[in-house]
């Protein structure tokens, strides 16, 4: 598991999207909130040690900003997920 | 599907003794609670179909729906190089494709993360056979259906403290279909009211005595 606070701040938003996506029926998350989850990540300089996890917040911001589903975020957010594992591996 | 009763002065003697009649592990079963008091406790106990069957001995009701949403899975299976095999659960709402082999912790990941990556990039690829709100749930060896039911155990081991305390309990965080699983589990208990707490990913529900109306 990716543990650094570039994928905390993934996990945070991609649980947001979730919680959308999953309807546990007990909160109601806004695209506002997702997006401001998304940004948080953005904001973090590790982002930009690892290829394509930019590209990929800027594109599940995107997907947010268009509404776009839920699932559509998440796949996006996962991508991230993904490349940062895969960055920190290297 | 086999079911038994089982009486006992607690809950888990209860299950115990409809474990015994179904020679069956607490693993593989659902638990109802069909009665209650300090003296006694009623439980239903069903055998969860374990082996539910699969498109070779059994098709699955004709749903062009499902088998699309089966057949991009096993094509991406393929592609992540993952031997698999992949069934739709019979008479299951919504839409739910159980995968299953050997192996196949990886395809579950840490808390089932990568399951959910792969139920998202599923209900995405299949998102223009289904209609709107429609989703397809993916699980892989049974791993969501087993969450559901422990946590639906989990739900009401605090619901009998919480009737025997008066105190609300606080869960661990949980997913947003953990914490649905307890809503439902509770909904119908007079007794007691489930609500959440917290920012996800650290969401938690909180088992609390119902207060009577109008207090």
């Amino acid at each position: 598991m990716a543990g650094g606070p570039a994928a905390n701040r993934i996990r945070k938003a991609i649980a947001l999207v979730n919680s959308v996506a999953d309807e546990a029926g007990d909160e109601e998350v806004t695209p506002t909130e997702i997006a401001e989850a998304i940004r948080d990540c953005l904001e973090l300089s590790e982002v930009d040690e690892v290829p394509n996890v930019r590209r990929y917040l800027g594109e599940a911001l995107d997907a947010v900003s268009d509404g776009m589903p839920a699932d559509f975020v998440a796949m996006t957010l996962y991508a991230a997920l993904g490349a940062l594992r895969e960055g920190g591996q290297n | 599907m086999k079911s038994a009763e089982g009486r006992g002065r607690t809950l888990d003697e209860a299950v115990d003794a409809a474990l015994i009649e179904l020679q069956e592990s607490r693993r593989n079963v659902d638990v109802k609670i069909l009665s209650e008091t300090p003296e006694e406790t009623l439980v239903e106990v069903t055998v969860i179909d374990q082996n539910a069957p699969t498109p070779d001995t059994m098709p699955a009701p004709a749903n062009g729906k499902a088998e699309a949403a089966k057949s991009l899975v096993e094509g991406l299976l393929k592609h992540m190089g993952v031997r698999a095999q992949v069934s739709v659960r019979t008479g299951s709402d919504p839409i739910t494709l159980d995968i299953s082999g050997r192996d196949l912790g990886a395809l579950i990941g840490w808390r089932g993360e990568t399951l959910r990556a792969l139920q998202a990039v599923t209900n995405v690829m299949v998102g223009k056979h289904l209609a709107e709100g429609e989703r397809v749930i993916v699980d892989v060896e049974r791993y969501r259906q087993r969450r559901e039911h422990t946590v639906r155990e989990i739900a009401m081991r605090a619901a009998r403290q919480v009737k025997m305390t008066g105190d609300a309990i606080t869960l661990d965080a949980m997913q947003p279909f953990e914490r649905r699983a307890i809503h439902l589990a509770l909904e119908g208990d007079p007794d007691v009211t489930s609500s959440s707490i917290g920012e996800e990913p650290e969401r938690r529900v909180v088992v609390g005595p119902r207060k009577p109306a109008g207090e």
